[in-house]
């Protein structure tokens, strides 16, 4: 479970210790970013399907009572069964009723950031119930027993040499062997077993089709498809934000979620599933957990467009020079830094800070949610809430003075010129703005208002002397 | 009030202005002047692979020649061919010869759905897989696959594309997950 008491500025200078690292993560990450956009710029009509993609998520929230209301007949039509779960803690009992009825042992579970929102897996370990990540990355953090710190990259933040250090605890692999081929290998074989004998497989949803009451699960390992054709039961759970209402749009989204969250052009395995296998059950719990009220906040209800792609963590400064676990929220980045302090402002205010609101994921979120303009929001309802801490709130509130006073904002601008300059490195190496490695910059010797009306004047002196010489 | 009314009520205060649902066919989506090109490109990147039957050549021939050492092998084309009665009964396919329904160009998927339900396991137990798909079965794009596909017809179906695959480990791509480690898309 994630620890929801992280302060973000700590967090991140934390993660910022180990200088190798996280320059390793910040390219890591970036090098996604460049192959999502190779892969935009292969379809010409890429802006046309954000542009759907958007419309059809907006359309649907407009009418997301009656669409659930449709995909639960069909469901049901289809001998599956339909539950709903108001809160994480509904979700749980509800999961854990169906395993407890059957005797369920074993749990094989696909990746599914729901169930880690909802705390599912302590929840059931606590009830002797073994549970099996079985998404690589997801593996590796849960043997970790730490939350993924990415939401399609879940164990990013680490490097191979921890993961053979783990696997050779954990699973008998040679000390010392890095190579991610055995590795991945290694755990394939280990995880074929749990597949082989569970008694059970829980996958989250990536779209759920009210037309035809069936769910779509995409991954590139084919987990979701081994959890599901072997064991009898097949839970699914998912937000009620999944929804689309025709099957005609996965042809929007199928071709958006694969290319912007890990610049391929599709998972391995894009599966629909619409009945249990033979001889099978097959459950879908729909959870609402805080999403319907989001949904009435005129601000914010536009985040529960979200196909939880990660292209936002992906494009965002922030996020790829302080890692995931730098975010309170179990979804970090820009998007759970709106759904974060969404839910509960104390918990999370810090995320929405950690933004420098460059927009660069509200340029590249497939289905255009105005993320930047959300944090900006978020920002303000911290500070009129008093939530901020006494320094960060002080200094804003000496800027708006300043900007409210032009005048005394010049003059202070004019003394900072003169005064850096001549400051002691010792006394501006500690401050939060400037740190080993990053000097404070040499002071201009004109404000940019000065430049502003300097380069002005030149051009009208120059357009004079134009004009008098062809007066002439 | 069930759980179920009080989200559907709370939903319904909620509900955002009203907006129109696009129509995704008044858009042009791409286009390919060789699908077959495409797709064989394509699937070459994600760990498979695509050929086209050749006059007087069998899929067999083919399977044979690549995987001449193959253990257990399972053709579920042939009209008759190997059941089982449990899932797991499929552990230890070597390669599993599927007939694919319909191919997408613009990301080498195969559109796989099979009437009994319980093949399902196979595509993704078995070590090397094989889609045989017919050569006029190809679309250029998935909202083209999507307006010839029936969802209602076995309860049961799924896209794949090449060999199962992870970047979990430092972001260096694996072939061999979870599913197959090598695919074979045969054009007939």
């Amino acid at each position: 479970m994630k620890d929801d008491s992280v302060k973000h500025p700590q967090a991140a200078a934390e993660f910022l210790k180990d200088r190798a690292q996280a320059k390793w993560h910040d390219s890591a990450i970036w090098w996604v970013r460049q192959k999502r956009d190779a892969q935009a710029k292969q379809l010409p009509e890429w802006e046309e399907l954000r542009r759907l993609a958007r419309e059809i998520k907006a359309h649907t929230l407009s009418q997301l009572d009656d669409y659930l209301a449709q995909f639960e007949a069909n469901a049901q039509k289809n001998g599956v069964t339909v539950h709903w779960a108001a809160d994480a803690d509904e979700h749980n009992r509800i999961v854990h009723g169906i395993l407890a009825a059957r005797q369920v042992k074993k749990l094989v579970k696909s990746k599914s950031m729901l169930t880690e929102e909802c705390g599912l897996n302590p929840y059931l370990e606590q009830r002797g119930i073994e549970v099996v990540d079985t998404d690589l990355g997801e593996r590796i953090v849960q043997l970790r027993h730490e939350a993924p710190s990415h939401i399609v990259m879940p164990a990013i933040h680490l490097k191979k040499e921890q993961i053979s250090e783990l696997f050779h605890k954990e699973l008998g692999t040679e000390a010392g062997n890095n190579d991610p081929t055995y590795l991945t290998h290694a755990a394939r074989a280990n995880l074929r077993e749990h597949f082989l004998t569970a008694d059970a497989g829980l996958t989250g949803v990536n779209f759920a089709i009210a037309e035809t009451g069936g769910v779509v699960v995409c991954t590139n390992e084919g987990n979701a498809d081994l959890g599901t054709s072997l064991p009898p039961i097949h839970i699914a759970s998912m937000g009620l934000e999944k929804i689309i209402p025709k099957l005609e749009h996965l042809g929007v989204f199928t071709r958006l979620l694969a290319r912007s969250a890990i610049g391929s052009p599709v998972t391995t395995y894009t599966s629909h599933f619409h009945q249990a296998r033979p001889g099978g059950e097959m459950h879908i719990v729909i959870v609402d957990n805080g999403r319907s009220d989001i949904l009435g906040n005129e601000d914010f209800y536009q985040s529960l467009r979200c196909i939880r792609c990660g292209a936002c963590m992906n494009t965002c400064p922030v996020y790829r020079r302080s890692s995931g676990f730098s975010y309170s929220y179990i979804i970090p980045g820009p998007i759970g830094s709106t759904l974060g302090p969404s839910r509960d402002m104390k918990k999370h205010g810090s995320m929405a800070f950690a933004c420098s609101t460059c927009g660069s994921c509200s340029n590249v979120c497939p289905v255009k949610i105005n993320l930047h303009e959300q944090l900006v929001l978020h920002r303000k309802k911290a500070f009129d809430q008093n939530l901020l801490p006494t320094g960060k709130k002080m200094g804003l509130l000496a800027m708006r003075f300043l900007t409210q006073h032009p005048a005394l904002f010049d003059l202070g601008g004019k003394v900072m010129r003169k005064v850096v300059p001549i400051i002691p490195e010792s006394l501006t190496r500690h401050s939060a703005w400037s740190r080993a490695g990053r000097d404070l910059p040499p002071m201009p010797a004109q404000s940019f208002k000065e430049q502003y009306q300097q380069r002005s004047q030149n051009k009208k002196d120059k357009q004079d002397k134009k004009d008098k010489e062809e007066q002439q | 009030m069930s759980t179920r009314d009080s989200i559907l009520a709370r939903i319904r205060q909620n509900r955002p202005q009203a907006t129109a649902l696009p129509d995704i066919h008044a858009v042009p989506f791409i286009r390919y002047d060789n699908p077959f090109e495409a797709f064989a490109t394509l699937i070459r990147n994600l760990g498979g692979d695509a050929v086209q039957l050749a006059a007087g050549q069998s899929v067999a021939d083919i399977v044979a020649s690549r995987w001449p050492d193959a253990g257990r092998t399972v053709d579920l084309t042939l009209p008759e061919h190997e059941e089982v009665s449990d899932p797991h009964a499929w552990h230890d396919v070597d390669v599993a010869i599927v007939p694919g329904q319909l191919a997408v160009a613009e990301n080498a998927t195969v559109w796989v759905s099979h009437p009994d339900n319980h093949f399902r396991s196979i595509y993704f137990l078995t070590q090397k897989l094989v889609l045989v798909v017919p050569r006029d079965a190809m679309v250029d794009t998935m909202r083209d696959a999507y307006a010839r596909i029936d969802m209602a017809e076995h309860g049961f179906g799924a896209f794949i594309s090449g060999s199962s695959r992870t970047a979990d480990i430092e972001q260096s791509l694996v072939m061999g997950a979870h599913g197959a480690m090598a695919a074979l898309v045969i054009f007939v």
